[in-house]
């Protein structure tokens, strides 16, 4: 309805802001522009045809009726059924290009900005929470939809059935047309300040309908806890509260509107009144014709409801203009990481070596890495350890080019990781995250992911690669198996065991892995343990560990400590050390040991 | 999508559907019924509403015909049909708040009858049902709702407008009205057949909206791995799909508004044509003034939006009907798990019992369905104030014996007992009070730290809250947060590390003295690390309190006085750490699984 965008003042765009959109949505708009320009053609046919009725039914009474002349009284009708005819048309015809331009639109700029948004560096997701990503996608260009669908449209019309409706009333009475417009600035003044006041009320339901919204989720989804503190009762006062204050917030902008719309009907009769009254007059002084005056009242309407209309798609527009410029702000933003115009390929093996790096996240104040070099040689197994936060992720993340050092250099075999191409990189290169991600798909699908062109032999060849041949094959499809929602059919430790495996599908020379903070179900546990252990062997490994059993499996240990590293060495150099790993080695073994 | 039916089913079908369609009605009969006072109310002022409004034409003939074509009085008719303005303005008003105030109410009350039934619904129940599937009867089906009742009073004004119309129409001139008005239910028809078509249409593209917004959010959250491995274009590729389908959809929308909104505007304006050429013929002859010509026009343009609203009302009753039938189904569902018809007391220091929290198991079969038992068997007792841990592999039916004991499930055969009474005996609140449960996937709420811990015992002093989150270890941190105890937490909240969101349940789940304490592994989601702390905090607060410890890290089960060792749904043994270790290989195995780390740390 009238309701389709509510406009917070921080989303009101400047008139300079306004222009610069609209002048892009032209630009995207230009390999449809003959559809638009249809479009435009068919608004102006059916608008004329609008006014041109009552003008038509004006001569009908004027010449035909009161001037007693059969032919043109039938003239006059059958000009009429054409105009109603060819309103028909283009009407039709108007739909099809105006809601075939809008639509057109929105698919480019979906595309423009998925495909945006995935040329973004990981820094870009860190700055951006995901919630307000998908909604840039989502509800921002839906809510451009209902505008394209129903508001251009009725905005076009609106905006030219006022222009030529004054037009065509000045064409027949000035003076009737002064009448008219001594009634409109109640109208105009009228829509303005519940355009405002409503635009005020809305943002009001929106905000409690969120509220009421979440609470309502809130309870279902902890219905247990509820339940099992017997919670019950006070849990629904608690919803009926904010429940309530909803309706309060819907019963104040009906309110708003109670009164508007009681004015506007008034008006429209009120003006009616004045023509008649006035018009009268005027007919008798012989100014006017009596078809005038009637042509009058049927006009009066489409001089009142554009005005209307305009002022309630204000808000409409004026929130599509801000869901535009969001969007626009994705399509600027420059990727960080991004392929260098000269960019080579990275040598099959060699030494990943990180050097003087500091590294400061954009949300962040201080340093996550501050001077650190370290180096791995092929083959070579590097823990990294230390308390949260002290940036051991951080590190891994720059050896995968996941961000851009500030300062300092990572490279492979001597070939600096800025200046790799993003393939090679990531063919030499794979991180295995905490948590195995799933996506909408079967088990295959998501493996594939690793490497689209992967055939369904190689895949084969990568689940037996880490020894999940038999697991996947209890699944009712096998690897066809659907995931179902983001996984959910699988265990934790089976989500794991397909990350594994889309590591060995790509067979990378370097391993990152994220150790999970968490315990696996026990049962699968054993399985991740062994797909891990068959998949480090024969390549270099940098794993963030939580795990004294993780640490000790490596041949080097780099503790990593207040965005430095304070200690490196093997397992039995930092332990004869005595100093923080040893600290740490220690306080791990009491957590586990069963006294 | 279609399935082949026989005959008979689409007979038993339909008659199913048919009952529960009148089950829905009969659900909004009863809504209504309440407020059928105001609704009274609306219906008749928008009766008067309609009485003036069309009133207005007869008031303009009579200024052409007395005021303009004779030198009659003008300005009385102007005035009086002045005066119908403010009327007609201030009763339309009127009926506007009535109907959206009246319909928003219903709205309101049945979203709390829904909230209220849905929280008091069994957890088997809740384990079944999907949480978007609830939120939408909540959320889109009440609008459904709502959007029907508040076209009530304005129908039943645009009826009696479309009769008084039509009743002056045909008192002024049959023939001229006849003209008039041929085109006009077709006005009707073709709004009830657009609604009915474009419903399904926009379902459809909701719905590819909805697979987009899913191929987005997967890439958001997946962007480690599909930047990991450079599968943009494998998700571009998706999106592209989805978007077409999108496109594609909202073009057979377009497809069916431009089939049918365009001759809605055109089939009254066809009645204004025949007007005049038949009117003014008819005027020419003398049979009609040029007033009644005049009026007949207005009268026509008063018939379109009363015709087009009746159109769209019959296709939102159909959709409300269809969410009415949805919301019964919800409403209707009784809960399985239900307080006795005679309750027992628990017995209590007050009653001479000495030591209280006794937990009996007495052979418990019990499955989460037939063909599948989960516990089978199951005996055990415990002791008020004792504390055991139940040790399994995954799916071996340790979270059961919570479910079982908290009355989430009711046992297939077999009892459990809380100090010696049947839980199915006792009131669910009476039962539940007793028991604290630290829940392996901390849920805490939206709201402060206080209120987190307080939730069992709303009534908590600031004393109360402190020895809680003292015993639970979690005091010290909390004074540590930025408003302390009054800091807001959770998702739109400060955000807390696993091991503190646990601390806050350890203490939620003792803040009310329960006889029962279970935990079920409040460590198995923090940090190693932060193992020890956790650790300590339920050696404190298992003291003297009956704990059952559902285990899933061997420093847990070092907590314990027996161990409880389930596999395959059976006790295969009970007895201390130190025995089952010596003793059962099965045991030592599912220890193991548990605890590779420490092994190899040997």
């Amino acid at each position: 309805m009238w309701h389709a965008g509510g406009v917070t003042d921080e989303d009101r765009l400047s008139r300079a802001q306004a222009r610069t959109i609209i002048g892009r949505v032209f630009k995207m708009a230009a390999p449809f522009r003959k559809t638009m320009y249809m479009g435009f053609a068919c608004v102006i046919v059916t608008t004329c045809c609008a006014l041109a009725a009552p003008v038509i039914v004006r001569h009908g009474i004027d010449a035909g009726i009161r001037a007693k002349n059969t032919r043109a009284l039938d003239q006059s009708v059958v000009m009429y059924l054409a105009v109603v005819t060819l309103s028909y048309i283009f009407g039709r015809m108007l739909f099809l290009y105006v809601n075939r331009t809008g639509e057109m639109f929105l698919r480019v700029l979906r595309l423009a900005v998925f495909r945006q948004m995935q040329r973004q560096s990981m820094a870009f997701f860190d700055r951006n929470k995901a919630g307000v990503l998908v909604a840039r996608m989502t509800a921002d260009i839906e809510s451009m939809a209902e505008l394209v669908q129903f508001g251009l449209l009725q905005f076009l019309s609106a905006g030219l059935m006022l222009c030529f409706s004054i037009i065509v009333l000045l064409l027949l009475s000035w003076q009737l047309t002064l009448v008219a417009l001594c009634v409109m600035p109640i109208i105009v003044l009228a829509s303005i300040k519940f355009q405002r006041d409503s635009n005020k009320a809305y943002l009001t339901v929106r905000e409690r309908v969120g509220t009421n919204l979440s609470a309502l989720q809130e309870g279902i989804t902890t219905v247990r806890v509820i339940q099992a503190y017997a919670q019950e009762q006070e849990t629904k006062d608690k919803f009926f509260t904010s429940n309530r204050a909803l309706f309060d917030s819907h019963e104040r902008s009906v309110r708003i509107s109670t009164w508007y719309f009681a004015l506007v009907e008034f008006s429209g009769v009120f003006a009616s009144a004045m023509m008649i009254g006035v018009g009268g007059w005027l007919v008798h002084r012989g100014d006017v014709t009596l078809g005038t005056v009637v042509a009058f009242t049927l006009l009066i309407s489409s001089l009142f409801d554009p005005v209307q209309q305009l002022s309630q798609l204000y808000n409409t527009v004026q929130s599509a203009g801000a869901a535009l410029s969001k969007l626009f702000a994705i399509l600027d933003a420059k990727p960080e990481v991004d392929e260098h115009p000269a960019a080579i390929s990275l040598p099959i093996s060699g030494v990943l070596k990180v050097d003087s790096i500091s590294f400061t996240y954009a949300t962040g104040e201080h340093p996550a890495l501050n001077n650190v070099s370290i180096s791995v040689a092929p083959g070579e197994k590097l823990a990294l350890v230390g308390p949260t936060g002290a940036g051991k992720s951080t590190l891994a993340k720059l050896m995968a080019r996941m961000y851009d050092p500030v300062s300092g250099t990572v490279s492979y075999g001597g070939v600096n990781l800025t200046m790799a191409t993003m393939d090679s990189l990531r063919q030499r290169i794979v991180v295995v995250p905490q948590e195995g991600f799933l996506f909408n798909g079967t088990i295959r699908d998501n493996l594939r992911i690793a490497k689209t062109s992967a055939t369904d032999a190689e895949i084969d060849a990568a689940v037996e690669a880490i020894s999940a041949t038999e697991h996947f094959a209890q699944f009712p499809d096998g690897l066809d198996t659907e995931v179902r929602e983001r996984g959910s059919r699988l265990s934790a430790g089976e989500r794991q065991l397909v990350a594994l495996a889309r590591a060995a599908l790509v067979d990378p020379a370097v391993l990152v892995l994220d150790e999970a903070t968490s315990n696996l179900d026990p049962g699968t546990e054993a399985e991740v343990e062994r797909a891990l252990e068959r998949l480090m062997s024969g390549r270099t490994v940098i794993v963030v560990a939580h795990r004294l059993s993780t640490v000790q499996r490596a041949d080097h240990i780099a503790v990593i400590d207040a965005a430095q590293v304070a200690e490196y060495g093997t397992h039995t150099e930092l332990i004869a050390k005595n100093g923080r790993y040893a600290a740490l080695a220690n306080a791990w073994q009491t957590s586990q040991i069963v006294n | 999508m279609s399935t082949i039916e026989t005959d008979a089913e689409v007979a038993t079908r339909q008659e199913f559907e048919q009952t529960q369609r009148s089950e829905g009605w009969k659900l909004l009969r009863g809504m209504l019924r309440d407020q059928r006072r105001n609704l009274l109310l609306g219906a008749l002022i928008g009766i008067s509403w309609a009485g003036f409004k069309t009133t207005v034409p007869q008031m303009t003939k009579n200024a052409i015909n007395q005021g303009i074509e004779r030198d009659g009085p003008l300005l009385k008719w102007v005035l009086i049909i002045a005066g119908l303005g403010v009327l007609t303005g201030v009763l339309s008003g009127m009926r506007r708040y009535v109907a959206f105030r009246e319909s928003r109410w219903a709205e309101t009350l049945l979203r709390e009858r829904l909230f209220a039934h849905l929280i008091g619904l069994n957890v088997g129940y809740h384990d079944k049902a999907q949480t978007g599937q609830l939120m939408s009867r909540a959320s889109s089906d009440l609008m459904q709702i709502q959007g029907f009742i508040v076209m009530i009073p304005i129908t039943l004004s645009n009826v009696i407008q479309i009769i008084a119309v039509t009743a002056i129409l045909f008192y002024t001139d049959p023939v001229l009205a006849l003209v008039a008005l041929v085109p006009l239910p077709f006005v009707n028809i073709s709004a009830r057949r657009f609604s009915n078509r474009i419903h399904p249409a926009s379902i459809a593209v909701q719905a590819e909206q909805a697979q987009l917004a899913s191929v987005v959010e997967e890439s958001v959250s997946g962007v480690r791995v599909i930047k990991g491995f450079g599968a943009e274009q494998v998700q571009f590729d998706k999106l592209r799909k989805e978007a077409d389908d999108i496109f594609g959809e909202t073009m057979k929308a377009a497809k069916i508004r431009s089939s049918f909104l365009p001759a809605i505007d055109v089939l009254p304006a066809l009645g204004l044509v025949g007007v005049l050429g038949v009117g003014g013929h008819r005027v020419l002859s003398g049979q009609i003034t040029i007033g009644d010509l005049v009026a007949f026009n207005v009268y026509l343009t008063l018939l379109i939006w009363p015709l087009r609203n009746i159109g769209m009302i019959v296709a939102l009753g159909q959709r409300a009907a269809a969410a009415l039938v949805r919301i019964h189904e919800v409403l209707s569902t009784e809960s399985t798990i239900t307080d006795p018809v005679n309750p027992q007391q628990l017995p209590s220091v007050a009653t001479g019992s000495t030591t209280l929290g006794a937990v009996k198991f007495d052979h418990v079969q019990f499955g989460y369905s037939a063909d599948q038992p989960v516990l089978r068997n199951f005996t055990i007792d415990i002791a008020g104030g004792e504390s055991i841990a139940i040790v399994g592999a995954t799916g071996s039916g340790k979270s059961t014996v919570t479910r079982l004991l908290l009355r989430f499930y009711d046992t297939n055969s077999g009892h459990v007992y809380l100090d010696g009474v049947d839980v199915r005996k006792l009131k669910l609140r009476d039962l539940r009070q007793q028991i604290g449960v630290v829940f392996e996937d901390t849920v805490l709420f939206n709201d402060t730290v206080a209120n987190n811990i307080a939730f069992a015992k709303p009534t908590a002093g600031q004393q109360d809250l402190e020895r809680a989150a003292k015993l639970a270890g979690a005091h010290d941190f909390i004074g540590g947060l930025p408003h302390g105890y009054e800091t807001v937490i959770g998702e739109r909240g400060f955000s807390l590390s696993g091991g503190q969101r646990q601390r806050i349940a350890i203490a939620r789940a003792i803040i009310a003295d329960p006889r029962v304490l279970v935990l079920d592994d409040a460590t198995s989601a923090v940090d190693p690390s932060k193992e020890g702390e956790i650790r300590e905090a339920m050696r404190t607060v298992m003291s003297g309190r009956t704990t059952i410890v559902i285990a899933h890290r061997p420093g847990t089960i070092a907590l314990a006085d027996r161990v409880v060792l389930l596999d395959g749904g059976t006790i295969a043994a009970i007895g201390t750490h130190e025995q089952l270790a010596a003793t059962n290989t099965r045991y030592r195995e599912v220890l193991a699984s548990m605890d590779q780390p420490k092994k190899e740390a040997d």
